[in-house]
């Protein structure tokens, strides 16, 4: 239903943008026939409520339509950058976890101390530059200068573990630093407010290990609010990144979103859309499940 | 002329291609190394492999090894020479053209290439009126005597015919019945010396086709690798992931000139960069005006500035190499006199001028910057419009500006790029040009056969067109290429068209 909702939203203002997919296609160039005949071909000369009726009756079977550029089913191009996206989000949420987590921890043991002074520099550091000029700096380092890396591009784990891994360490640093400067934040918040908590003190008023007291009074709770901020990053991982695959030549979906965007392919905007919708719906869904088996409370 | 193109970016999906059985593949475990393969770093993905529907330069940088045309731009100078046609002879009248064909020639499919097969590719661009169909404008039948020849007959002559349908691979002949057999947005049966393996989100590949007519190509393959950020493609190049790349940092060309890490060179093209301004528009409808800030532009620092000097400084269409170059360049930077024009004008300054440029092409935003600082000297107040693509034509088509910056790609012959910007009413005429003396001169132009009266009729069209203001010529940019030290065998052109087919790897 609330895909139903966000499909009838995605088509209008996909079709409000200014643009025409047409035009756009035969360039500065104007010929009017040609005009014609292309605009019946992609069925842009019919009205728009026929245009979203028959949209909609098809992407409810799975039949997303057809690319205006390519002449390729949507579902065919989303599917294949599909895999190259997925690995990347979940590489660059690893990188980004393995910053925050003992970063945002370190920091709130010791407030106002020297670590959380460089950790806090570090994340505002990690937010505010820009990802495309670190993306760079990087290739030319570590392609350029070093030589250790190859300058981007995007072989299929299948094929070759080896180069795979070589080509997705850049972009999943790049990514992840990104990511894992915000959710450092968080973990350092959440975590000084369960130590501030009553039952922290009470544990150790009864005199349980301090290392005791951080994992399974301090942490477990601050695990919450981790688990949420975490998801939502997963899922704008997910939807595509647009400027780091440009930099690192990656072929996911925001490439491929950017692609329609600039070429008014409403079929492919659409489509891809609709499953960034469907991606944050079931992010949603997996962090709610996770909440219940993380806090008791929260299942009665 | 190939219009512009919504050039880097625009592009789509994934293309697996059903490679056709041949077996003779070698596991090379990926990473593209294995073989004699050159990798060329191109700045976009093909947005598809029809030749005949795409207008997107990354899909004709691929297209221009697997197709062939009756007739192609020589390398040096770009005038028409033979490829499938060997010859070709006009009527007295100048109607009917006769083109005989190649024998000998195959489809990658293994059929033989003959007269049906060019009837049919013309007739698919004409009958379905495809985005080239204007280039038929003329024809009004094409037939096939016999299977080595192939009749052109028109309802005008067209002294620039062979242009039309030679100087890119939109013009390119498919086997008869390809379009209904074939799904040609992915899949492609041409007679070049490449055939079209596979395509997806990283990368194009092609192989070498034995048994092309003009002798097997000099690598195994090509493999057309998408790097969109300069700075990546040029690291990939020097670190020997890729042996040739177009997509070079601008800033860096100077440095890497007369180096010994890669192999650079640059060129003139034909694709020049103008700026335009609407004659609906007071004030811009004075000529006095227009040449106020004709004079006032030096183009020579706008070149500098969007090129880092890879770029030509021009007040008329295309470049000195050219055959229809015409040398005028009457507008020198003159503050002093474009100021009296202006006054002279009535004009009440500061004047605003809204200066519509696009994203799609940052050299255009560049460019407009330059060009506001040199106009406020002269008391015209430049407001930059900065639009994505789809906006700016939609503003363009609705003659909802005051002026725009913008280029045109690949120009071989004036009666296509002359006409269709300056002629009264003209289909690219945005500006709203009219002046009864060009008419004259470009339908004379259009239609004269004796090449060196067209090259005097089109220089007087042209004074005309730079005097009055039509379009302000700025430049014409280098075509800029890179390559590993030692490949052999690649010729850069003036027209942007890549042709591996001799090309040797170190």
């Amino acid at each position: 239903m609330v895909l139903a909702g966000v499909s009838v939203i995605v088509f209008s203002l996909v079709h409000l943008v200014p643009g025409d997919p047409v035009r756009l296609a035969l360039g500065t160039r104007f010929d009017q026939d040609t005009y014609d005949a292309l605009q019946a071909r992609a069925g842009l000369d019919q009205p728009l409520v026929q245009q979203f009726l028959g949209w909609f009756g098809r992407a409810v079977t799975g039949d997303l339509g057809v690319s205006f550029r390519s002449g390729e089913t949507v579902t065919s191009q989303i599917a294949e950058r599909l895999p190259a996206t997925i690995t990347l989000a979940f590489a660059a949420i690893l990188v980004a976890l393995l910053i925050a987590v003992p970063l945002g921890t370190l920091s709130a043991l010791r407030p106002r101390s020297a670590v959380d002074r460089v950790a806090t520099v570090l994340s505002q550091f990690g937010i505010s530059v820009p990802d495309f000029w670190m993306a760079i700096v990087l290739i030319l380092v570590f392609a350029g200068t070093l030589g250790w890396l190859p300058s981007g591009g995007y072989v299929p784990l299948t094929e070759d573990p080896g180069a795979w891994l070589a080509r997705l360490v850049l972009p999943a640093v790049v990514t992840g630093v990104v990511s894992g400067s915000v959710i450092t934040r968080f973990v350092r918040s959440s975590v000084l407010e369960a130590l501030g908590s009553d039952h922290v003190r009470t544990a150790q008023a009864k005199g349980l290990p301090g290392r005791q007291v951080l994992t399974w009074h301090v942490l477990r709770n601050a695990l919450l609010p981790l688990v949420t901020v975490t998801g939502v990053q997963l899922a704008y991982l997910l939807s595509g990144v647009v400027v780091v695959e440009i930099v690192f030549s990656w072929p996911g979906l925001g490439q491929l979103a950017l692609q329609a965007v600039q070429a008014r392919d409403y079929p492919v905007l659409q489509g891809a859309i609709l499953l960034f919708a469907l991606v944050f719906l079931v992010i949603n869904l997996v962090v709610d499940l996770l909440y219940t088996a993380i806090d008791p409370r929260i299942r009665r | 002329m190939r219009r512009i193109r919504s050039l880097p970016l625009i592009a789509t999906g994934p293309l697996i291609l059903a490679a056709c059985g041949g077996g003779e593949s070698i596991d090379t475990g990926g990473g593209g190394g294995g073989g004699d393969v050159l990798v060329a770093a191109v700045a976009a993905q093909p947005d598809q492999f029809d030749p005949h529907v795409t207008t997107a330069y990354p899909s004709f940088q691929v297209l221009e090894n697997v197709y062939d045309t009756l007739v192609v731009p020589n390398p040096e100078d770009l005038t028409m020479e033979p490829s499938l046609a060997t010859g070709w002879e006009t009527s007295e009248d100048g109607l009917t053209w006769t083109f005989t064909l190649r024998e000998d020639v195959t489809f990658h499919d293994g059929s033989e290439f003959d007269s049906a097969d060019v009837v049919y590719s013309y007739d698919r661009i004409i009958d379905e009126e495809l985005a080239n169909s204007f280039r038929f404008a003329t024809v009004a039948d094409v037939t096939a005597p016999d299977p080595q020849t192939v009749v052109l007959t028109l309802t005008q002559p067209t002294p620039n015919l062979l242009e039309r349908i030679g100087s890119f691979k939109g013009m390119a002949i498919l086997p008869e019945g390809a379009a209904e057999e074939l799904d040609l947005t992915t899949e492609a049966v041409g007679t070049g010396p490449f055939t079209l393996e596979s395509s997806d989100a990283s990368s194009t590949v092609l192989t070498a086709y034995e048994d092309y007519w003009g002798g097997a190509p000099g690598v195994d393959g090509v493999e057309f690798r998408y790097i969109t950020e300069p700075a990546a493609a040029l690291t990939a190049l020097q670190n020997g992931e890729v042996q040739w790349t177009d997509n070079i940092p601008p800033q860096q060309i100077e440095s890497l000139t007369g180096g010994d890490t890669v192999e650079l060179q640059t060129t003139p093209s034909v694709d020049y960069w103008y700026l335009s301004m609407n004659y609906a528009r007071p004030p811009f409808d004075n000529r006095d005006v227009r040449r106020a800030i004709s004079l006032a532009v030096d183009r020579a620092a706008v070149a500098e500035a969007a090129w880092f000097g890879a770029a030509q400084p021009n007040q008329t269409a295309i470049p000195e190499d050219s055959f229809f170059h015409s040398d005028y360049a009457p507008f020198q930077p003159d503050l002093e006199q474009a100021r009296q024009l202006l006054a002279q004008a009535g004009v009440q300054t500061p004047l605003t001028m809204g200066l519509m440029v696009t994203d799609e092409f940052p050299e255009t935003v560049t460019a407009a910057q330059v060009i506001a600082g040199q106009l406020e000297q002269i008391g015209v107040q430049v407001e930059i419009e900065t639009l994505d693509f789809a906006s700016w034509l939609d503003r363009q088509g609705q003659g909802d500006f005051d002026a725009f910056l913008l280029g045109w790609l690949g120009n071989l012959d004036p009666a296509a790029y002359y006409q269709e910007q300056h002629q009264t009413d003209g289909p690219n005429n945005y500006q709203g040009y009219s002046n009864p003396e060009v008419d004259r001169l470009l339908q004379a132009g259009a239609t004269e056969t004796d090449q060196e009266a067209r090259k005097q009729i089109y220089d007087q069209a042209a004074q005309l067109i730079v005097d009055d203001v039509s379009y302000l010529y700025l430049y014409n940019p280098d075509v800029v290429q890179a390559w590993a030290p030692g490949l052999s065998g690649y010729q850069i052109r003036a027209d942007k068209a890549i042709n591996f087919e001799t090309v040797e790897l170190p």
